[in-house]
């Protein structure tokens, strides 16, 4: 379709009165329509693969600008030549070939998931374990004793004292002591 | 049965792609990194003398502090 419209652009004359070397059946080193538009290009530098059209996996394209098998082996051609025939002629397998040569992964191969998650979750983890390590030895090296506040003793004899004076009696601390009982409440 | 047969078959097509690192080690370094997380910082939290300064409710018994 492309090179029809191509065709009606140059118009007949440049292409049945051109003398350059024209890239069909030279094995896809451009697409036809290219020498088409630009019959004279013998001499100029081959088309870098990054400039022409590209196959590519993504779910969004499922059918891609080029087939995947670029350069067909001797067999591949010879399926390609009985593919013009009837299909109904083809065996299953024949048809598997013809499907790997247009495209690399299925659309299942494609959405396969990964095992990466384990690896990074497993990274994450071992990471933060390091900075344990951290903390122990920062607690080891750099910390002092705490303060004599923070003894059994202390402590049971400060909650005490703050019971007696009855400190947070509506949501605090004495809310969650049984008077009656002597105990914490359950 | 020829379509069910065509499906099957490209199924079976499928070529088993070369396990990559998180196949062969995923696993390992996933439960390598839990146990690693889960020792230390077990320890942390509880023998490393750390103090975290949590509720006296429910854990100290009051004792008298009158002279």
């Amino acid at each position: 379709m492309l090179a029809s419209r191509a065709f009606s652009l140059i118009g007949k004359r440049a292409i049945s009165t051109s003398i350059c070397v024209r890239a069909h059946g030279h094995g896809n080193q451009k697409p036809e329509w290219v020498s088409l538009l630009f019959p004279c290009t013998a001499g100029v530098v081959k088309a870098e693969d990054f400039s022409l059209p590209a196959y590519v996996d993504r779910r969004d394209v499922p059918l891609p600008e080029v087939a995947f098998v670029r350069d067909l082996s001797a067999q591949q051609k010879a399926l390609k030549e009985k593919e013009k025939a009837s299909w109904t002629a083809l065996s299953v397998d024949e048809k598997v070939e013809l499907y790997r040569i247009k495209f690399n992964e299925s659309y299942a191969e494609m959405n396969k998931g990964t095992n990466e998650w384990k690896t990074v979750l497993g990274g994450v983890l071992f990471f933060l374990g390091i900075t344990g390590l951290i903390l122990i030895w920062q607690k080891h090296y750099m910390y002092g004793p705490i303060p004599h506040t923070f003894s059994d003793e202390w402590l049971s004899m400060q909650t005490k004292r703050m019971l007696d004076m009855r400190i947070n009696p509506v949501e605090g601390i004495s809310a969650q002591w049984d008077f009656e009982k002597n105990e914490w409440k359950k | 049965l020829a379509r069910g047969v065509q499906h099957t078959a490209v199924r079976q097509a499928h070529r088993k792609h070369e396990p990559n690192f998180h196949d062969k080690y995923g696993n390992l370094v996933l439960l390598g990194g839990a146990a690693a997380f889960t020792a230390v910082w077990g320890y942390v939290l509880t023998q490393a003398g750390i103090e975290w300064g949590l509720s006296p409710v429910g854990r100290i018994t009051p004792k008298e502090w009158r002279e």
